[in-house]
């Protein structure tokens, strides 16, 4: 029998605030888990630390509530130590693209297979309101007593300019709509990132709702012929211009939905076991290290480069 | 040397790049083809071009158990390398240089550096002399050294026209051909040399042939000049196959063998050869070895990473999901892992973190040796966060204690830090089958539960302190860097918070009371001497040589060797310290990080201590010297300041 939404359901309490974006995001995924049908115990959620890296308490799974920042590096020791769990990474703007930002830039030149779900309310919700690395400079929203002097990342840039072969947006409120992105970037084989434009009701008072509601659109409903699929080495050329023009577009209008999606390159577990073929058969993870408790394995048998005949 | 019919030290020297480094490694294997037990190390600026470096090389027929200062034999191809090397030359030695170089002054040695043109020159003003090689030539002769120059661009000359390879591509051979002059003059008979060069080289024809040339063309030149002596008889260990091995790639070899199947890491000396030999052998074919286990090929995924912070935390990803993971790193890349480390504590994550210390503070001094890092390990990571530290003194012991850490992070579900230096990691040693057998060692892997398990609780709180542990993928959990219940869920509650904190506790002593105190601290020497030195670490052999050294100019030392630093064996170092009138501590970092320790966890003060700051090796010479000059003048505080 296929799972249900309330499968992926812990019994733990949720402690956002109320009207807080995360609850979208989490119902889109647990949505997207039940119509994959994926085994929980089988699913890997891999926090770092936030309010939103608190979904590994909400999603059922074999998860992983790792320190602030490094949950992406956590995340991608476990996918390759045994590559055939599913492995999701949920995280606040500040987590990935602030302390993380050298995991989240390594990432996508490795293209493991891991999907990447920024929650991203641009400010640090767990820390009571800074300005997150995706608030727009001068912006001044109530937790900060002068606005802010740093400028805003681009999260499609970064992940486009870091190699990531899926790279979407999504709306925390619109959960359909999100659903899908979060099923499409599971089942990406690939370094996938979601950005999902998160409100903070409590901490930002600039970026809210009624904000976002006046400026989101998504990309295929304005343009029925957007294809952001890379099939071939050609297709980038022919269609980086125009993904890179609609990541580009900030301000009063923000496009949604998948920005791109590259099928040419090989994912690094593919890499691996090309280097090391049989690597998908027996990973790290499920390789035999011993022989009934004994090393069978003699130094002076292997590494002969080492060896002297006197 | 009592007890040694060869003793052979010899420093081979030359700007860095320049092929000194094979010329050293053809140093190692030609004794070892003679039937010598060799070590030999390589010192060098943290430079890829130009900068002094050497190799300094022991050889005897017993194991050499350190190096030794001064030398007999210097080969100093170049300006530099004599007149750093001066003063390391024994009396009746024989030195090695290029006659091209007489006229060279120390002062327009570009890469020297400037303290040491100081010294150069001042040493030679107190004699009246400039402080050229044609003065150092002669301060060498008048000590009683031998000295041989060759006129080394005749000689590559010749070695080209014979050859007819390019002047310009064989200008690194002079190092070949200095060695060889000094391998003759040592009565090493030449095919050995050739012998040597083979296995250096493989059969790469376009280099051999013309080092070959080289080498033959500077023994005819040393022969005619000085005649042939004694050949150096064979030593006894002729006729087996043995190994020369790094401290690096004894432990990238441990790894292998002792079933790691991951390792990420990112790169930093002295850390970085590991990594390297782990990788350059990771797709192993092992045949019949695990045909049992159904395997003919084996693989470890080794992974360079975006920084430290990575490295360990790929690491410990690895090991949830059941693999058996270590990352490698130094003092600046173990600074970034703390807060990982701290996790690993708070997750009860296995983890194998090789340390291999250099000089610091911060980057200090990054290709040169140190053991600063002590403290650093033990108390890495905040909030109350045990963790086995583990010292290996030598490579022997680098080999059989990676396996043990492995099997230590699995079975007690905990970082191991294994601490290891600059020393270790560029000094080779020769090798026999019987001394790296891990047939001596199980696979331990704990309480692992594969499947899925009813009403899984990862944290279960139970009387030793050790949960029963799942990899990732079998059972719904969640493995916490918060404090947490027994499944893993965060908890902020008072009892769950106390219990865990004590269930940490717990394990902690499991640690400290299933290793044997015996495997911790090892006495070596008479228990009932006045005088006991401890230690930790890679000094361990200089201190046997000089307690040998002592013993035989009648001072009775023994050495209590520090292996596991945490948990510390509390008990048989407060009983060895009692006995004790004078302890000494020997220790290459200046805040007496061990004296701190032993003092803290049995109350005995260390009194005396013999701290080796310049960044070189600890000497045996050195030991010998701080024992002395404790005994005779009760000082708490002896500086040692052996190296070039
Ligand atoms: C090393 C470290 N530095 C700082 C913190 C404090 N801290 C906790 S969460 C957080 C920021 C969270 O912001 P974000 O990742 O955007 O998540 P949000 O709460 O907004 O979902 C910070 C700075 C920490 N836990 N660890
Ligand atoms: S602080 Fe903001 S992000 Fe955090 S739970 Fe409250 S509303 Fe959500
Ligand atoms: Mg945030």
């Amino acid at each position: 029998m296929a799972r249900r939404w309330l499968d992926y359901k812990t019994g733990a309490w949720v402690q956002w605030c109320p009207g807080c974006g995360d609850f979208g995001i989490l119902n889109a995924i647990y949505g997207a888990l039940a119509e994959l049908d994926i085994d929980p115990a089988r699913l890997v959620v891999v926090g770092g630390i936030g309010c939103s890296s608190r979904s590994v308490y909400y999603i059922k799974g074999s998860n992983v509530h790792t320190v602030h920042g490094r949950a992406i590096p956590v995340a991608s020791g476990i996918k390759l130590a045994n590559p055939e769990l599913t492995v999701i990474v949920t995280g606040g703007d500040g987590d990935l693209l602030g302390i993380g930002g050298n995991h989240f830039t390594a990432l996508g030149r490795r293209n493991i297979d891991i999907a990447i779900f920024i929650y991203d309310n641009a400010v640090y919700g767990l820390t009571k309101g800074q300005a997150g690395p995706t608030l727009p400079l001068w912006v001044k929203t109530k937790a900060l007593t002068h606005p802010n002097i740093q400028g805003n990342v681009n999260p499609l840039l970064l992940a486009f300019a870091a190699g990531y072969t899926f790279i979407a947006r999504g709306y925390a409120y619109h959960v359909n709509q999100l659903r899908g992105l979060v099923k499409a970037a599971i089942l990406h084989k690939g370094s996938a990132v979601v950005d999902i434009l998160q409100p903070c009701p409590t901490y930002n008072d600039f970026m809210t709702q009624e904000w976002y509601e006046k400026r989101i659109y998504y990309l295929s409903d304005e343009d029925p012929s957007w294809d952001p699929v890379i099939r071939s080495p050609e297709d980038v050329k022919v269609k980086a211009p125009r993904i890179l023009e609609k990541m580009l577009e900030t301000g009063d209008r923000i496009p949604l939905g998948v920005f791109l999606q590259d099928l040419t390159k090989e994912t690094m577990e593919e890499r691996l076991d090309k280097v090391m073929p049989g690597y998908l058969k027996t990973p790290p993870a499920k390789r035999p290290i011993d022989v009934k408790g004994r090393i069978p394995l003699h130094p002076f048998r292997i590494f002969k480069d080492k060896l002297l005949e006197t | 040397m009592t007890g040694l019919t060869v003793d052979l030290n010899i420093i081979i020297g030359g700007p860095q790049g320049g092929g000194v480094e094979s010329a050293g490694q053809i140093a190692l294997k030609v004794f070892t083809l003679k039937g010598y037990n060799i070590i030999g190390t390589r010192e060098y600026h943290s430079n890829i071009m130009g900068a002094h470096s050497y190799f300094h090389i022991r050889v005897s027929d017993n194991t050499p158990r350190a190096l030794r200062l001064p030398v007999e034999s210097l080969v100093a191809v170049d300006a530099e390398s004599l007149l750093t090397h001066v003063n390391d030359v024994a009396k009746g030695g024989i030195v090695v240089y290029d006659v091209g170089s007489v006229d060279q002054n120390a002062l327009t040695l570009a890469p020297m550096e400037h303290s040491l043109k100081k010294r150069i020159e001042k040493m030679f003003s107190e004699r009246g002399a400039r402080p050229t090689v044609s003065e150092a030539i002669k301060l060498l002769e008048e000590r009683g050294v031998r000295t041989l120059g060759l006129p080394l661009k005749e000689l590559l000359r010749k070695t080209s026209e014979e050859t007819g390879a390019l002047l310009a591509s064989i200008a690194r051979a002079v190092n070949i051909m200095g060695l060889s002059a000094a391998l003759h003059v040592l009565g090493v008979e030449f095919p050995y040399i050739v012998k040597a060069v083979e296995a250096q080289f493989g059969k790469r024809p376009k280099i051999l042939a013309p080092n070959i040339a080289a080498a033959r063309i500077a023994v005819e030149y040393a022969r005619e000049k000085y005649g042939s002596g004694n050949t150096l008889p064979d030593g006894p260990h002729k006729g087996r196959v043995r190994m020369i091995a790094t401290g690096n790639e004894i432990v990238a070899m441990a790894k292998i063998v002792g079933g790691l199947t991951f390792e990420s890491f990112y790169p930093i000396t002295p850390s970085s050869d590991e990594a390297h030999y782990i990788e350059e052998n990771k797709y192993l074919d092992v045949g019949g070895d695990f045909k049992e286990a159904g395997l003919d090929k084996l693989s470890i995924v080794t992974l360079q990473t975006e920084d430290e912070i990575a490295a360990i935390g790929m690491a410990l990803g690895a090991a949830l999901a059941g693999a058996r993971a270590s990352t490698t790193t130094s003092g600046p890349g173990f600074s970034l892992m703390n807060e990982f480390i701290s996790m690993a504590v708070e997750a009860e994550i296995p983890i194998v973190i090789s340390l291999w210390m250099r000089a610091g503070p911060s980057t200090g001094i990054a290709t040169r040796t140190g053991q600063q890092d002590l403290l650093h390990a033990i108390f890495s990571g905040h909030g109350d966060t045990p963790k086995i530290v583990i010292a290996s003194g030598d490579h022997v012991e680098a080999f059989y204690d990676t396996i043990k850490a492995m099997n230590w992070a699995e079975k007690f579900q905990t970082p191991v830090i294994h601490l290891l230096d600059k020393y270790l990691a560029s000094t080779s040693v020769s090798l026999d089958e019987w001394d790296l057998d891990p047939s001596l060692v199980e696979i331990d892997r704990g309480k692992r539960v594969y499947g899925p398990v009813k009403d899984y609780k990862r944290y279960e709180i139970t009387e030793d302190g050790i949960s029963p542990m799942a990899p990732l993928g079998f059972n719904t959990m969640i493995i916490n860097s918060l404090e947490h219940d027994e499944y893993g869920f965060v908890s902020e509650d008072p009892i769950d918070r106390e219990a865990m904190v004590l269930k940490r506790v717990r394990k902690f002593e499991t640690i400290s009371k299933s290793i044997p105190e015996t495997e911790k601290a090892v006495l070596h020497g008479d228990p009932e001497a006045r005088v006991t030195i401890v230690s930790f670490g890679s000094t361990k052999q200089a201190i046997l040589s000089a307690v040998e050294e002592l013993g035989r100019e009648g001072v009775k030392v023994n050495f209590l060797q520090i292996r596991v630093l945490s948990p510390f064996p509390k008990d048989l170092v407060s009983k060895v310290l009692g006995r004790a009138e004078k302890v000494v501590s020997v220790e290459a970092n200046a805040t007496g990080q061990l004296a701190f320790l032993v003092r803290a966890h049995t109350g005995h003060s260390v009194n005396h201590v013999i701290q080796k700051l310049n960044a070189r090796p600890l000497y045996d010479v050195d030991v010998v010297y701080g024992v002395k000059r404790i005994i005779e003048s009760g000082v708490e505080r002896v500086v040692v300041s052996s190296g070039s």
